[in-house]
């Protein structure tokens, strides 16, 4: 069984030992009250937060369950139909409510894309944002900025410079300059950070440094509101918890140190048992599908692994470990610089990502926005994509069938969308990501790839995408390998998971065998690749 | 509105999807917003009904307007235009700009020409030697945006001027004039059914485009490319050579449109390449706010250049003199930019 518990009080221990919650009257932030329609559909009903100041306080819930547009109501992107907001005691009027109000009621927020300038420098970023100190000339007085900035690198331990670009800063730091440019002029302490999804873009021990900053501010007084769709990551940051489901507040935790099943259920308003291991026997059989061979480029210097029919395996290790290039490699986008693959049997070195589909071999990419998305070609077109040569037959296009087909994969995969016709970017992002995966597994894929298949997916989501990957090794006898940074959804998923460790499989341990926190401790002890610095560099969001 | 609220009943069990207004209008096929939908895709279509009305019965337009002497010279002076148009649609679909067709065009022209009239060569050698220099400007375009990575805006600008000059140079001061008997004159100045040839052979050119944008995977890529590059890509679209070949075919039509345009014209010089893009520009943004609102497509392009043309001859005939092309070419392409944009953006927002 997974133990969750375990992990929980282990998370939660770091809460409470850090845990000095003013009284309990030191209200930094209340709403109540709130609702707000779209239309005839009311989204919010009577919708209430309490935030203590000096915590850390999480907003959980599904897609569309509400929190996102609390947020936005908060930040003065949506106008609410009727409630009350106080901070830190004051009274502000919802009627006319707009970002500058939010400004000044002393509301800061760092989005998931950070809105930095990502070619500017740490001091530029600073400066405007919050304009540039001037000198006697009416220049710009470097010398001040310069020193100001550095005082908030030192105070939240950026590693850089004040001069140096932001893009060339680890992806902890970018967040953590975003987080500081919110709040460069708070020496009060007094204002409340809400990030929203700030790990999205970070792996595990980027994500737990972070956190970990997050975590020590706040002891100092800093107020956060957090939201995230990695669990585990707030279950041990944070102190209170407001859960939405479809516009309802359905749970207000205060100071709780509760477990991700209860969470979920909540949530969910039932246990959802697909998150877990089925338990089942595998379905993986003996006969060897996708072999790789002392496979060696980029990070990776030699990986011997064997994936078989029906099987799923999972690759785990740190970020840089090589565990995309890996993925990659199979696809045709990258080539082994030495090595040999092999597929059913037979060697395989696909020279094109064409040659490694027509081989059976399907890819869903880390990436979705940039690498799996057309954002403004409908539902139909973006499933079409990877099928478009079967499609084509008698010189034309058969929209028809193309259409039927995808009215039959959005029903099949359980997608939440207008219809066919409707445009990509009008999902939620776990319907995004149903839509990429059946974009590949209509084309019955003898290997399907996985490249951190739920990131950014609520849970609910993430459970039917668990459910579809099932199938698909269990139905087609396809082989899946996955690379994912959560060790939960490689624990709950795969047959088998091997570690990548200095540029070689390291580990290798059957389901049921570990748990997740040993599977931490095994992925945090593997060696770390000689490559590790430069991969790191090439493969952070630019 | 029809029952969104079933989204969110407890048997639905996963993630409620926030109600934008596309449930609602999608999931209905006979209430106002599939009115509004018709009206965008064919409210150009109706605006050229209307102005070809207007002009047909105001004073004093309404004199010469209506007549199939004037509907000649429209079709034929505009159908160049058309075709630079439709060779334009091949980049801009693939997200690229291609600022050189103009200049292709008119440099195909003058070779064409000159090879005759300067050179003494046979009409078969003047076409085809000009349609493979237009190839080979496609091949360096490509060669450029795809290979080197360089930015199509700067690359294609720069080929512009660089063949602008060449022409200059080639011509020397000089108009190539045509031998009035040729081949190509005389089906320049031919008619079809009462309507100039060269219309029907841009038409025709039309058919096969639309037939390679809506009916061909190719087609289909150049789109997916045009939305998400690296998509594509790992959907197995190979992109570079995709792209590249939208080039070539590109500037193959431009060298096409510009022997045609001698053809009409009986003569060529070293003319402004702009004169004849930026009309046809003008087109194919127009063109991307009709038939298939927000994408650049072949239909909305063919209605937006007889909209724009039929506009321009009715306004010439009310006594408006050379400024009309100009101003209703500018005017047209700022409200087609602005509008286009507007339904992009409405449908990234999920409002389509």
């Amino acid at each position: 069984m997974v133990s969750t518990t375990a992990q929980q009080s282990a998370a939660g221990g770091d809460s409470s030992a850090a845990g000095r919650p003013g009284p309990p009257e030191d209200v930094a932030l209340r709403v109540a009250g709130l609702n707000k329609s779209f239309g005839s559909v009311q989204v919010l009903k009577d919708a209430s937060l309490t935030v203590r100041s000096g915590t850390v306080h999480a907003l959980l819930g599904g897609n569309g369950s509400g929190k996102s547009t609390t947020i936005k109501i908060l930040a003065g992107v949506y106008q609410a139909d009727s409630g009350d907001l106080d901070v830190r005691g004051e009274s502000y009027d919802l009627d006319g409510y707009t970002p500058a109000t939010a400004e000044k009621a002393g509301l800061r927020f760092v989005h998931q894309d950070l809105g930095l300038f990502d070619d500017l420098s740490i001091e530029e970023n600073f400066a405007l944002d919050a304009g540039y100190p001037r000198n006697a000339a009416g220049g710009i007085d470097w010398k001040r900025l310069r020193r100001r900035v550095a005082e908030l690198i030192s105070a939240y331990e950026i590693q850089g410079g004040p001069r140096t670009p932001v893009n060339r800063l680890r992806p902890a730091d970018r967040t953590l300059v975003a987080i500081a440019r919110a709040l460069q002029d708070d020496e009060s302490g007094n204002c409340v950070v809400v990030l929203d999804e700030p790990t999205a873009s970070l792996g595990k021990k980027e994500s737990e440094e972070l956190l970990g900053h997050v975590r020590r501010r706040a002891d100092a007084g800093q107020t956060f509101v957090i939201v995230s769709h990695r669990m585990q990551e707030v279950l041990s940051v944070a102190q209170d918890f407001t859960i939405f489901r479809d516009g309802v507040v359905v749970g207000e935790l205060v100071d709780a140190e509760p477990t991700e099943d209860e969470i979920v259920a909540i949530m969910a308003g039932r246990a959802v048992a697909a998150l877990r291991p089925t338990g089942s026997i595998s379905h993986a059989t003996a006969e060897p599908v996708l072999e790789f061979r002392d496979v060696a480029g980029g990070a990776l210097a030699g990986v011997d692994l064997t994936v078989h029919r029906g099987e799923i395996v999972g690759v785990a290790g740190l970020a840089g470990s090589g565990r995309s290039t890996l993925l990659s490699m199979a696809f045709g986008a990258v080539r082994p610089t030495s090595g040999e693959m092999r597929l059913s049997g037979a060697p395989f070195a696909p020279r094109t990502i064409e040659a490694a589909m027509k081989a059976g071999v399907a890819l869903v990419p880390e990436d979705r926005a940039h690498e799996a998305a057309f954002p403004d070609l409908t539902t139909d077109q973006n499933l079409s994509m990877s099928v478009l040569r079967q499609l084509w037959h008698g010189g034309l296009i058969r929209r028809r069938e193309s259409r039927a087909n995808a009215e039959r994969l959005i029903r099949k995969f359980g997608v939440k969308v207008a219809g066919p016709e409707a445009p990509f970017s009008s999902m939620s992002g776990g319907n995004q990501q149903k839509i990429v995966i059946a974009r590949w597994l209509q084309r019955d894929p003898k290997v399907i790839l996985l490249d951190e298949p739920t990131q950014g997916v609520d849970v609910m989501s993430r459970a039917d995408i668990y459910g579809v990957v099932r199938d698909a090794a269990a139905e087609t006898g396809a082989c899946v390998l996955i690379a994912s940074s959560d060790l939960t959804e490689l624990h709950a998923l795969c047959d088998r998971i091997v570690v990548l460790g200095g540029g070689r499989v390291s580990q290798e341990v059957a389901a049921g065998e570990v748990s997740v926190d040993d599977l931490t401790a095994l992925v945090l002890k593997a060696p770390q690749s000689q490559k590790y610095t430069e991969q790191y560099t090439e493969g952070s969001p630019a | 509105m029809t029952d969104t609220s079933q989204a969110h009943s407890p048997s639905a069990p996963a993630e409620p999807t926030p109600p934008t207004p596309t449930r609602r209008a999608a999931s209905s096929a006979f209430n106002g917003a599939s009115v509004v939908r018709f009206l965008e895709a064919y409210a150009l279509v109706l605006i050229t009904i209307a102005v070809a009305i207007f002009f047909s019965v105001a004073h004093p337009a309404s004199v010469a307007f209506p007549t199939i002497n004037n509907f000649n010279v429209v079709l034929g002076n505009n159908a160049v235009v058309l075709l630079i148009a439709l060779a334009a649609l091949f980049p801009l679909v693939s997200g690229f700009f291609d600022f050189s067709l103009g200049s292709t065009a008119v440099l195909s022209s003058v070779l064409c020409a000159g090879l005759q009239a300067k050179s003494g060569l046979p009409l078969i050698v003047a076409i085809i030697i000009p349609l493979l220099v237009s190839a080979v400007i496609g091949l360096l375009n490509g060669l450029f945006v795809t290979a080197f990575k360089m930015s199509p805006f700067v690359t294609t600008l720069g080929m512009a001027t660089l063949l602008s000059g060449i022409t200059i140079w080639y011509c020397n001061g000089r108009t190539f004039v045509l031998d009035g008997s040729s081949a190509l004159i005389s089906f320049g100045s031919s008619r079809w059914f009462n309507l100039p040839a060269v219309f029907f052979v841009v038409l025709l050119v039309a058919v096969v485009v639309w037939y390679f944008f809506r009916h061909t995977p190719y087609g289909r890529s150049l789109y997916a490319i045009g939305s998400n590059a690296t998509s594509a890509r790992l959907v197995g679209v190979p992109v570079d050579r995709n792209v590249w070949t939208a080039f070539v075919v590109s500037a193959l039509i431009a060298g096409f449109a510009g022997i045609l345009q001698l053809g009409r014209q009986g003569s060529a010089t070293a003319v402004d390449g702009g004169s004849l893009l930026f009309p046809a520009l003008a087109a194919v943004f127009l063109g991307a706010t009709a038939i298939v609102p927000g994408f650049f497509n072949v239909v909305g392009t063919v209605v937006s250049a007889i909209f724009v043309s039929i506009a321009v001859s009715g306004l010439t005939l009310m006594g408006a003199s050379g400024w009309a092309t100009n101003v209703f070419n500018g005017a047209a392409l700022l409200v087609a930019v602005g509008l286009s944009t507007y339904l992009g953006r409405r449908k990234l927002r999920g409002k389509g």
